[in-house]
């Protein structure tokens, strides 16, 4: 929890408020007993009104004023919790997006939601709790026991034996239980992961006629989870029975000590009710226990999934400056090009033996690569699945670092250029689409913050889109996503094309992101892409779109086995030859090809 | 000092006017709510939240049917209820028993105190173990319940007919699987007991009250128009704070999961201090609502125990007083019972109102449940078809028109005519939306065609068991669906009583075994749901190999090669080859050479089968084919 007590820190005199409100309100709670004795022993059987509008007036206000604490505590507690929450979510995601692509890498993208979302609200309510409730719980116990002493030493001291046995009682079921309710929570997630993978794969099912076989499977899942849901309910639903039934054997206890005590003369009835009345109290502090230290385990999973967060060295850290205040691009550029204030890229690409394998693995996906490009060139590369060709390209933006040899542009080793710098100069166009939530318009804009509409009409005629795009009611004003038009994944393909294209990058990256296009559609791109004065790196599969690019690199396991052009890769390679022919045919077809030039 | 003491109460308040949020927030906030309603499920959803109320549409109907599915337990769901009736009354007599005494035996005198503490004893006894037997028999019979309906609802998503899939969101599906359940079981198990003995709590506390003193019972309800009214100002408040809350939550929490999945584009386009100035602002704007929905729905215990607390001191105060002046028969016992009822008695009330939200949340839940359960299955149809020992192969489309729905203008096939013979090779071409996988969809009877017919060796695919039909099909669709478990179990999926070397044997005419062994662990490697852990290229060449090791007599590829490069390509066209002998075969297909060994191209437009023919001859037509076949490359 030391993270935790680190952002406290901040609202410690508003935590420091709440519970002393909360103690306020316990006060009067203790209390409560002590006066009923007095009203009993002072008021009814000394035959005293007085005493009775007293205390009883007493007991009035101290209600009020224990409910004026408690709308305080509401106040001082909700500010710290949402004020922690606040800062948490605020200083992980800025770590997050700190993070080099490697270190982000090393999460799931997945489990970095979850920690951003629900392990922050459960730890936000964690704290919540304990400044209201929590705290609560102990203190009322070890207070009932005190104030019982204090009231009756020799039937306080009842109470003093039975809540420690029956504190470790409660603790040793709850640890039971929750072990137990474990296993029912992975019992429902496997359940759970096997009806969505149902879902998914509905179709299949069906046309594999496996129904039967996937709903057997289901049957074992449901009963592993019912036979598991029984039984962890069972132990809980126990605990509570048995608890009441050993504090009211107490309460008996109580009862027949206090009648011997009152008969010695060595105790008042008031004092007797007080002790009975403290057992109660605790009887209903003691149930609330498992619910809290429920909570408890809850909060401190999440919390170490958080610190793991926060904690994660990153030594190449991307945010310049992490402070409250980043320094935001605006100000650093001016917002007519994203390219003032750099030093210009001219888009020459050199790899000089460049190896690479991923973080933590061992297998190398790169080996000793060396090529060169001109600026305003294009390389398409060419490979089968896994042989590196998506690898090789990340490492140009810097997403990832080669592990052995040098990229330089032009002439400068890139690791010496400024991340940023150097993206700016790249437009990136990734092998799964990825889209944002919004209107055509500010998805292309992405690519270029503050681009006007000439800027962003050119890159959508550029790739290919606009004319699509003024077909729409809504024209660029059309929302994409859950609420907005569902687009195919050519057209998703061009608008992502479009938004590397609005950069007007120095050098352009197509991870094959043309997947999706006709042939025809394809070429019109690629011809548009030409006239650009950029470096153009890009990944395909299909030979019209290689033919015409000054340098073809073909990847095989990682290694470069082959690069020229198209007619030198024709004569010097025997693989691109049959990739050629696979798509073209032998002889009399090739004239087709030769008519792109 | 001062200034940070008085913070808290210094938060804006936020506006309300949730009606006129901001589309894309709201677009966000959704589907952050839709994956966060899947992601809990399970046990220990947050407390004290209300969540959105969900109500029934139909009541009696809904309920009517939960009794079927609890009526099986008949007698012992009576054993439970007689349970409660005890322990309510066990538990009401406690304390009664306990002002008795003070009153009675504390000072001496009475009967016989060792007695009187015995049947107290008892009572006790019995108390903790009437509800230690309702709660575990509840438990049981709810478990049995939710399990049966849990079965019969996945049975049921495999007989639904596939259109119904296409209508809803699988988010949907699988809330109503998980959330609705869960709020099923939790509501048998607990809820319905709960609710149960708090109203009989409250009527014998009201009983054994009003019958000690009808005085003090008066003063000890005074407290319940206040707490009605305040908890009417609090929820009138908390209603709308938490919807904003809620939404806000939902906005920060889809930006957080859109700009994380798209981490990959931020970085390359180096937008970190963007997205972070735009998350800035969402996080900003439910520091402001969730401390006001926090702050007003935490006065809510403390009003409780603040009226707990009065009516303890007035029961206190003018109970003694009432006792002094010897008024009626208020005792120093009656007070301690009074004090104990007081105490206990906003607990039911309490229990009650949340306990009614809960089963109300249920029911919406069980109906949820029963829509699925009542959609009309696939195999309505089927009372006269028949099952298929053996296929041939040949297939024919004549006079086939479809559309997918009344919204769609126009049909999406039209007038689709062409027969394949057995063993036949057809390549279906055509732009995107022409409507090539609607015509496979067709063929496999996941969608009826609204006009013609098609027919398998001459007999009418209606008059076919669906089942049947498709077990002489395999397909190998596009999204080469892979489920969680071994490289072995995958392939075996094919058929499910296939050897090891059988499996082997078919990876290997996929040209999927070399990769297969060097993946660490080889054939038993286990993959992720949904295939994760090999390239698209090896999920394709999987269930390339899943189809061959069916043994179809016709067989389905669509556009199962597209995401395949043009290596691997090469590398699996022979096993293709080897797999389509002898059998029909449909491709989707973009590659020519494929499209070129084809018997017969059926070129589609627009829904419209426009050419049919053999490679060679529909180039020398010179029509669509010609150009679709020259495309790109004719344009300079």
């Amino acid at each position: 929890m030391t993270v935790i007590f680190g952002f406290l820190k901040k609202y410690r005199v508003a935590a420091i408020s709440a519970i002393a409100m909360l103690l306020i309100e316990l006060a009067v709670e203790l209390i409560q007993p002590l006066l009923i004795a007095r009203i009993i022993d002072d008021g009814i059987r000394e035959g005293n009104v007085a005493v009775a509008w007293l205390w009883g007036g007493v007991l009035t206000g101290s209600a009020l004023l224990a409910f004026l604490g408690g709308i305080g505590s509401s106040f001082f507690a909700a500010h710290v919790s949402q004020g922690v929450g606040y800062d948490l979510r605020d200083k992980l995601y800025e770590k997050v997006q700190s993070f080099s692509y490697e270190v982000f890498n090393r999460f799931a993208a997945s489990s970095l939601i979850t920690r951003l979302t629900g392990d922050i609200t459960v730890l936000q309510d964690m704290i919540f709790m304990s400044l209201r409730f929590a705290t609560r719980v102990p203190l009322l116990v070890l207070g009932s026991v005190v104030m019982a002493l204090l009231v009756h030493a020799k039937l306080g001291l009842l109470l003093t034996v039975m809540v420690p046995i029956l504190l470790w009682f409660v603790l040793w079921m709850i640890k039971k239980a929750a072990a137990l309710f474990r296993t029912v929570q992975q019992r429902t997630d496997r359940m759970n992961g096997l009806i969505q993978e149902n879902l998914t794969g509905m179709r299949l099912i069906r046309v594999f006629v496996r129904m039967g076989h996937e709903i057997g499977r289901f049957q074992r899942r449901n009963r592993e989870l019912r036979e598991d849901s029984v039984t962890a309910l069972r132990l809980t639903e126990t605990t509570m029975p048995f608890l009441l039934f050993v504090m009211n054997a107490g309460i008996i206890a109580v009862l027949w000590f206090g009648r011997l005590e009152i008969q010695s003369g060595g105790a008042t009835v008031g004092e007797v009710v007080a002790v009975i009345n403290y057992s109660l109290r605790t009887i209903g502090a003691l149930s609330a226990l498992s619910w809290i230290m429920n909570s408890f385990s809850r909060a401190s999973a999440s919390e170490g999934r958080i610190r793991e967060v926060l904690t994660t060295d990153d030594p190449e850290a991307e945010l310049g400056v992490i402070t409250g205040n980043p320094v935001y691009l605006e100000d650093r550029n001016d917002a007519d090009g994203p390219n003032v204030g750099l030093t210009e890229v001219h888009g020459e690409i050199e790899f000089s033996g460049v190896s690479f394998h991923y973080p933590g693995r061992d297998e190398a996906v790169l080996e000793q690569v060396s090529f060169t490009v001109k600026p305003g060139q294009r390389v398409a590369i060419m490979g089968a699945t896994g042989s590196g060709k998506s690898s090789l390209i990340q490492l140009v933006p810097r997403l990832y670092e080669p592990t052995e040899g040098t990229i330089r542009i032009d002439g400068r080793d890139i690791r010496e250029i400024d991340r940023t710098e150097l993206r700016h100069a790249i437009g990136y166009v990734p092998q799964e689409v990825m889209l944002f939530t919004g209107t055509i318009r500010e998805n292309i804009a992405w690519g270029l913050e503050g681009a006007d509409d000439g800027q962003i009409e050119t890159a959508a005629r550029r790739a290919q889109i606009h004319e699509m795009v003024t077909r729409l009611p809504l024209g660029y004003k059309t929302r994409l996503g859950q609420r907005g038009v569902n687009l195919s994944g050519g057209q998703k393909q061009r608008l992502s094309i479009a938004r590397a294209l609005v950069r007007q990058p120095s050098i352009l990256i197509l991870d094959d992101s043309t997947s999706a296009l006709d042939v025809r559609t394809e070429a019109a791109l690629l011809e548009e892409v030409s006239h650009l004065s950029c470096t153009t790196l890009l990944v395909t599969q299909k030979i019209s779109a290689v033919a015409s690019a000054d340098l073809i690199l073909l990847l095989d396991d990682g290694r470069l086995i082959a690069s020229g052009k198209h007619e030198e890769l024709l004569e010097s390679s025997a693989l691109y030859r049959r990739i050629y022919e696979s798509q073209y045919g032998k002889e009399g077809e090739v004239q087709h090809v030769q008519d792109l030039h | 000092m001062f200034k940070t003491f008085i913070e808290p109460f210094r938060h804006p308040y936020p506006k309300l006017d949730v009606a006129k949020g901001n589309a894309e927030r709201d677009a966000q906030a959704e589907r952050a709510m839709a994956q966060e309603k899947q992601r809990r499920g399970g046990h220990g959803g947050s407390r004290g939240m209300p969540g959105p109320k969900i109500r029934a549409k139909n009541w009696s109907g809904t309920l009517g049917r939960i009794w079927q599915y609890l009526s099986v337990h008949r007698a012992r769901l009576g054993a439970v209820l007689l349970m409660v009736v005890f322990s309510s009354a066990l538990a009401l007599l406690g304390p009664y028993m306990v002002g008795m005494a003070v009153d009675h035996y504390l000072e001496g005198g009475g009967g016989s105190w060792g007695l009187f503490l015995l049947g107290l004893l008892a009572v006790y006894a019995g108390s903790s173990l009437t509800t230690w037997l309702q709660n575990i028999w509840m438990i049981e019979i709810a478990q049995e319940t939710v399990y049966r309906m849990r079965s019969e609802l996945f049975a049921q998503l495999h007989k639904l007919p596939i259109p119904f899939y296409g209508k809803r969101q699988q988010g949907d599906i699988m809330s109503r699987l998980t959330n609705d359940m869960d709020n099923v079981s939790s509501t048998l198990n607990s809820s319905a007991i709960q609710i149960f003995s708090s109203v009989l709590t409250l009527l014998g506390t009201l009983g054994v009250m009003l019958y000690l003193s009808p005085l003090l019972t008066l003063l000890t309800f005074l407290v319940v128009p206040l707490m009605l009214a305040g908890m009417r100002w609090i929820t009138k408040r908390t209603g709308p704070l938490y919807r904003k809350r809620q939404q806000d939550l939902g906005s920060l929490n889809g930006y957080i999961e859109e700009t994380l999945s798209g981490q990959r584009i931020i970085k390359a386009f180096s937008q970190e201090q963007r997205v972070l100035r735009n998350f800035r602002e969402r996080n900003e704007a439910i520091l402001s609502s969730g401390f006001w929905a926090q702050t007003i729905s935490g006065f809510i215990p403390k009003l409780m125990n603040g009226l707990n607390n009065l009516s303890f001191a007035m029961v206190a105060g003018i109970g003694a007083i009432l006792a002094i002046r010897g008024h009626g028969a208020v005792t120093i016992g009656v007070i301690i019972v009074f004090v104990e009822y007081a105490r206990q008695f906003t607990r039911p009330l309490n229990d009650l109102a949340n306990q009614w939200n809960t089963l109300l949340s249920a029911i919406a839940g069980a109906e949820r449940v029963f829509e699925v359960l009542d959609e009309q299955v696939e195999a309505s149809d089927e009372a006269e078809a028949v099952e298929l020992d053996s296929v041939h192969g040949a297939v024919a489309f004549s006079g086939i028109a479809f559309s997918y729905g009344e919204d769609d203008k126009g049909n999406t096939l039209e007038d689709i005519s062409f027969a394949a013979k057995p063993g036949e090779l057809i390549a279906l071409v055509g732009p995107t939306g022409a409507g090539k996988t609607t015509l496979i969809q067709l063929l496999s009877r996941f969608y009826e065609p609204s006009r013609g017919t098609i027919t398998i060796d001459g007999r009418d695919t209606r008059t076919i068991r669906r089942e049947s039909l498709r077990s002489h099909m395999a397909f190998v669709l596009q999204d080469s669906f892979l489920f969680q478990g071994t490289v072995r179990e995958n392939i075996r999926y094919g058929r499910l009583d296939a050897t090891d070397a059988e499996v082997e044997e078919a990876a290997k005419l996929a040209n999927a075994h070399s990769f297969i062994v060097r993946l660490p662990g080889g054939y038993d490697k286990v993959l992720d749901v949904g295939g994760g852990g090999i390239s698209q290229g090896q999920r394709q060449l999987l269930g390339i190999a899943r189809a061959i090791l069916a043994n179809p007599s016709i067989l389905v590829l669509d556009e199962a090669t597209s995401s395949i490069d043009t290596v691997t390509e090469i590398k699996i066209q022979e096993g293709l080859h080897r797999l389509m002998q002898g059998r029909t075969s449909f491709v989707i297909a973009h590659r020519l050479n494929t499209i070129r060994m084809a018997d017969k191209i059926i070129v589609l437009k627009e829904g419209r089968l426009i050419e049919q023919g053999p490679h060679e001859e529909l180039l020398s037509q010179r029509g669509f084919y010609h150009s679709l076949y020259h495309g790109g490359l004719m344009e300079e």
